[in-house]
């Protein structure tokens, strides 16, 4: 059952202009990311080279597409609950013998695999250069799992907020909200005195950058997994919670 | 054997504000329950109380013997339900729509295919499988919606309002396909449309803010015809004593319109009345039905005066 609903939301996201609109415009964007680190570390003297090109590309590259998935998501997932809430095809699903868990994790699988789509691009875009610099592969692979980890921290946050209202355009700007927060929290600690460290560690931010300079560290691992988790259980309380409001 | 569907105490609040109390009701396999009553008076809360769409505040639903809150899955199994609001991807093609019904109600890998072929035969959906839903017209898209809720052969089937802009021939092909699904299962609808629950239901239950008014069986529409009441003119209308005497009339009444309001005798059909009263040499002018049973009870239910049909129109939406 939750892969035939995440089939759906793959086919959905697929079939409609957003899916194909988010692919182009974040493979534009990332491209020309791309293009730019490549000419400004070709142009550089040899000994003005701070660090090599695996990491000048992951902290550029990757650092990006991380912004971007937390852009996308919101908006893929804004039609997933209050989308269809909106449309009236929710009843659908609410009469159907479907559990709660299934139709979460259903939902979020259809939409994380979309966004897996985005974490695809600059690895893909590395490979170009594969044969002409060398690249560090573990490095990329740690930057790419990061990336593929917040981002499926986003999107549980996306789909969280598509259950706060009927209205797609609540669920995106509450989405936003909340990833901004979880955004800047890491500023915190420079207006409040004495810093603490708790800020830096909610900042989903400060987690990617180890994995972008090539470090796995399970506290990282721990800190989008856990996040994901929450979220996702909160969308089922949520749901729950909605039936006997 | 436990009834198809037993309500007890079916209670919902929003906030502090009852929506739905106090409505209890068992249903058979066979049996086709109207749910009447005015804008807002609990019908499509019901409606998705019964459909496990909402939970509710008190009460119980059971399905099949299966209680819908402690065993959702299980009891969903047995229910198919069309909102009123039929509920469709606009992006998806008609057979992949109802692909995915199917397997959202668990019909087996194997048969998704074979009960696709048989809702669309049955719905009249074979010409557009290749169709966008965004594309179908507001005939087409409650058809959809029919096929959904019926695709794995339910055992009880819930409508609200069906019919809902469809035309004439379309709804003559609704009622006849729920007279066919109550061959072999129950089904539950809400409408407006007074003779369409009269023409198609055995049972009716008439909510008013929320609270069940009225809840019996209704008469079959053939037998109203055999012993309903009339509105007949006449150009010399006889005294009351002599049309009594009639033995096609059971009593009558002078209106203040001029027109008498005559009983059939029971056991006898129209024909011997209009025969009856043309031979009296009267000057027959008219011979009209009067309302329905279901028409009766439902006015008389919500407290509304009983006055002509065009009255009955601007009052309540009944045509």
């Amino acid at each position: 059952m939750i892969l035939t609903l995440a089939r759906r939301e793959w086919r959905a996201g697929l079939l409609t202009p957003l899916g194909w609109v988010m692919l182009a415009g974040s493979q534009a964007i990332l491209a020309w990311t791309f293009l730019q680190t490549l000419e400004r570390y070709t142009g550089l003297e040899a000994s003005k080279r701070v660090v090599g090109l695996t990491l000048e590309l992951s902290l550029n590259l990757w650092g990006l597409a991380a912004a971007l998935t937390l852009l996308s998501a919101p908006l893929l997932a804004a039609r997933m609950f209050a989308g269809e809430r909106h449309e009236g095809s929710a009843s659908l699903l609410g009469a159907a013998p479907i559990s709660l868990a299934e139709l979460v994790l259903g939902k979020y699988l259809g939409l994380a695999g979309l966004l897996t789509l985005v974490c695809l691009l600059p690895p893909l875009m590395a490979l170009t250069v594969a044969g002409a610099a060398e690249l560090d592969p573990g490095l990329l692979a740690a930057a790419t799992l990061g990336l593929w980890l917040a981002t499926l921290m986003f999107a549980a946050v996306g789909l969280f907020a598509s259950t706060l209202s009927a209205q797609p355009g609540v669920a995106l700007v509450a989405a936003y909200a909340i990833l901004i927060l979880f955004s800047v929290v890491g500023e915190a600690k420079k207006v409040l005195e004495p810093a603490t460290s708790l800020f830096d560690w909610l900042s989903w931010n400060e987690h990617l950058l180890w994995f972008l300079v090539g470090a796995v560290r399970l506290s990282d691992l721990a800190y989008y997994l856990l996040f994901s988790t929450l979220f996702l259980a909160l969308t089922h309380r949520r749901l729950a919670n909605r039936r006997l409001a | 054997m436990p009834s198809l569907l037993e309500v007890t105490g079916l209670a919902r609040h929003y906030g502090g504000r009852p929506a739905l109390l106090g409505v209890d009701l068992t249903l058979e396999r066979g049996g086709v329950l109207g749910l009447l009553g005015p804008n807002g008076a609990g019908k499509t809360t019901c409606l998705q109380l019964l459909s496990g769409n909402l939970a509710p505040s008190a009460g119980r639903v059971r399905i099949c013997g299966i209680d819908l809150v402690r065993c959702p899955i299980k009891a969903k199994r047995h229910l198919g339900y069309l909102p009123e609001r039929p509920p469709l991807y606009p992006e998806m093609r008609v057979d992949e729509y109802l692909e995915l019904c199917a397997r959202l109600h668990r019909v087996p890998s194997g048969q998704v295919a074979a009960a696709v072929r048989r809702v669309k035969s049955r719905c009249a959906l074979e010409d557009v499988g290749q169709r966008l839903l965004a594309k179908v017209s507001r005939g087409y898209r409650q058809r959809l919606g029919l096929a959904q809720a019926i695709i794995h052969e339910p055992d009880l089937v819930i409508l609200d309002e069906p019919t809902e802009g469809l035309d004439p021939e379309q709804i003559r092909e609704v009622r006849l396909l729920i007279r066919e699904l109550a061959a072999h299962c129950g089904v539950i609808l809400s409408s407006h449309i007074l003779p369409e629950v009269q023409a198609v239901c055995t049972q009716v239950l008439i909510l008013r803010n929320g609270r069940p008014v009225h809840q019996g069986p209704l008469v079959p529409q053939q037998e109203l015809h055999r012993s309903g009441t009339f509105r007949v003119r006449l150009d010399r209308p006889p005294p009351a004593q002599q049309l009594l005497r009639l033995p096609a009339v059971a009593t009558a009444l002078a209106g203040e319109d001029g027109s008498l309001r005559i009983n059939l005798a029971p056991g006898l059909p129209p024909s011997a009345l209009a025969r009856a009263l043309v031979e009296g040499g009267w000057g027959l002018r008219e011979l009209t039905p009067e309302r329905t049973d279901l028409e009766r009870i439902y006015f008389e239910t919500l407290g509304l005066e009983l006055r002509g049909p065009e009255a009955a129109v601007a009052e309540g939406g009944v045509p």
